[in-house]
């Protein structure tokens, strides 16, 4: 990996936290103005001020659509970097990243499984329900492929993350091969729903799913406070983080629920965006390196700034078609990820 | 060999085993004494790292008994644990690249309230002979600088401790003569000042026969002997390698042993 702060100006060494939340904030403006519709400041005094009457033209555009896009967004960017910094500090490597390891494609699993399933059964969910069942599935199919994956790194030599990546191959597969067979079964109405899981899209975005996005970002950034110090003696190794006095077992299991919560929820909410998770904690760590105290809550806002100007390039770029966000996360992803493997292959 | 831990010892072990496979280790039955400074030989193989492992409560016993500081070893918890004893490993990596003062700051990771934190880490920086390392990249480090920024973690988590434990496993193995000494006397040096024992796997058997009060010797995972090391004997040594050892005197008296190439191991 390459060398830290060096070369950046100092004030931005110590104060990146600010310096990334003026940057993002300037970013969620920017992108209030971008759209199919024209959006004016008339419309932002207009949704200031009315609070009982009904919005119209732009102003609701404004107020229903865009605004809670954006910050759904933001909030996912967050939720993916932070799940793929805690997972690449719990298998102590940067090449760790939920999607790339099964855990998205575990949860998307679940989730397609409950929609075909419970439509087949024939059981009727009230509407309130709904928007917590598929994220409920979704975690205990992250859980899931969680534990599968820390027993097989624990099979496999101590810090072989090419085992890692192979089980990771080999639980995407499995879960390719079940979504497959859930499309397969699928009415056309169903179909939809699943294909949205495929290619990752944040059409789904409402006010509620903000503010329960919102809740569940900031229990995870509580129980975050606790974890990161003592996630930074992992990276002695486990007999040695024992030696200085971590619970080894009980870290990681608060920690791989963390991750799976945090994966789960974003793909019960809007499908397989990846390597947000990939290439956020490894911007953060160029900037500051790696002290996860540090790392996890400045990824946090490099992942929402990454989301945001993906998705607004998803918004925007085919006006007023749509293109699926999780192709261009892909589309930049990819390629650094390529550059990533190459840089370990000299490193270790 | 069957009476209680005394009142004076820091750890004990009674009749312990233990399985790993097919493997069987013991039974150990020893004890260490506050301020000790003991070694344990052997043949590569023989179990001496399973007994540190027990020692360092990696491993649990299978059966027999275990104290440190009159309290069973399965009854601490490892923050407790882990401001009375420490452990030096094999040379080995940090994930990551972490700066050499947070590596060293993690030996103190268990307290909660740690307000001297900054000052203990340059102090044991200072003590391991890794003040010049502090700044940099734990992984842009060579095999001997790596050693001291392990060392001063170690000294960093048992700083402010009082007749602690240092389980030390053969770290100085692959390092050359003059770091060997210089790192062996800053181990001692600390371990003294506090009281702290010191028990240290070694390969080396001067090192062993110079810096050591006691040696234990262990072949085919048993303990094959105890001894203060002015009472070993040139044929104990001998029996335990398997090897015919010629030994010189020093103008200052002391003992050095080395293997012979020329003659047979005796039957």
């Amino acid at each position: 990996m390459a060398r830290t702060i060096c070369g950046l100006p100092q004030q931005f060494a110590s104060q990146p936290a600010w310096l990334l939340s003026l940057l993002l904030l300037l970013g969620i403006w920017a992108a209030t103005a971008m759209g199919a519709v024209t959006v004016t400041w008339q419309d932002w005094l207009a949704v200031l001020q009315s609070s009982d009457q009904p919005l119209s033209g732009s102003a609701y555009v404004l107020w229903h659509l865009r605004l809670p896009r954006i910050l759904f967004a933001v909030l996912i960017g967050a939720t993916l970097a932070l799940s793929g910094a805690l997972a690449q500090g719990l298998f102590r490597n940067p090449l760790a990243d939920p999607g790339l390891l099964g855990v998205t494609s575990g949860a998307a699993c679940a989730a397609a499984l409950t929609i075909v399933l419970l439509a087949s059964s024939g059981i009727d969910v009230p509407v309130a329900l709904r928007y917590w069942l598929l994220p409920t599935t979704a975690f205990a199919g992250a859980v899931a492929v969680c534990f599968i994956l820390d027993t097989v790194a624990r099979w496999l030599t101590a810090d072989s993350i090419a085992g890692l990546l192979l089980a990771g191959i080999a639980l995407n597969a499995l879960a390719a091969a079940v979504i497959g067979l859930c499309t397969y079964l699928a009415t056309d109405e169903q179909l939809r729903t699943l294909s949205f899981w495929t290619l990752g899209s944040l059409a789904g975005a409402n006010w509620t799913l903000v503010g329960a996005l919102l809740a569940t970002l900031m229990l995870a950034f509580w129980a975050l406070k606790q974890l990161t110090h003592t996630m930074n003696a992992l990276a002695l190794g486990e007999a040695a983080a024992a030696h200085v006095g971590v619970d080894v077992r009980a870290l990681r299991v608060r920690v791989i629920m963390l991750v799976a919560l945090l994966s789960g929820f974003a793909v019960a909410w809007c499908g397989m965006i990846g390597f947000i998770g990939l290439v956020a904690p490894h911007i953060v760590r160029l900037l500051v390196g790696p002290d996860q105290r540090r790392l996890a809550p400045l990824a946090m806002l490099v992942g929402a700034m990454l989301l945001l100007l993906a998705d607004t390039a998803a918004r925007t770029v085919a006006i007023p078609a749509e293109i699926p966000v999780g192709i261009f996360t892909a589309l930049l992803g990819a390629p650094f990820f390529l550059v990533l493997l190459a840089r370990m292959r000299r490193g270790v | 060999m069957t009476t209680l831990p005394a009142v004076s010892e820091l750890l004990a072990l009674e009749r312990v085993t233990v399985s790993l496979g097919r493997q069987s280790f013991g039974p150990f039955t020893l004890s260490i004494r506050p301020g000790e400074q003991v070694a344990i030989l052997g043949p590569s193989g023989a179990g001496k790292s399973t007994l540190l492992k027990l020692l360092a409560r990696e491993l649990m016993p299978t059966s027999g008994q275990a104290h440190f500081d009159q309290r069973p070893l399965s009854d601490w918890s490892l923050a407790d644990l882990s401001r009375r004893r420490a452990i030096l490993p094999q040379s080995h990596e940090v994930a990551f690249g972490l700066p050499v003062e947070l590596v060293i700051g993690l030996g103190r990771v268990a307290r909660t309230y740690d307000s001297n934190l900054n000052s203990i880490v340059q102090q044991a920086a200072g003590q391991a002979c890794a003040m010049h390392l502090l700044g940099r990249r734990f992984d842009t480090l060579s095999g001997g600088e790596k050693a001291r920024v392990h060392m001063a973690r170690v000294f960093a988590q048992l700083w402010d401790a009082e007749q602690g434990l240092l389980l030390v496993d053969e770290p100085l193995a692959a390092l050359d003569p003059g770091l060997q000494f210089e790192l062996m006397d800053a181990i001692n040096t600390f371990a003294s000042r506090r009281g702290h024992a010191i028990l240290a796997i070694l390969h080396d058997i001067n090192q062993a026969l110079q810096g050591f009060e006691r040696l234990i010797l262990i072949k085919h995972g048993k303990l094959v002997g105890d001894y203060q090391t002015s009472h070993v004997s040139l044929s104990l040594l001998e029996a335990l390698y398997g090897v015919c050892l010629v030994c010189a005197t020093t103008d200052e008296g002391e003992l050095i042993v080395a293997p012979s190439l020329k003659r047979n191991v005796p039957a």
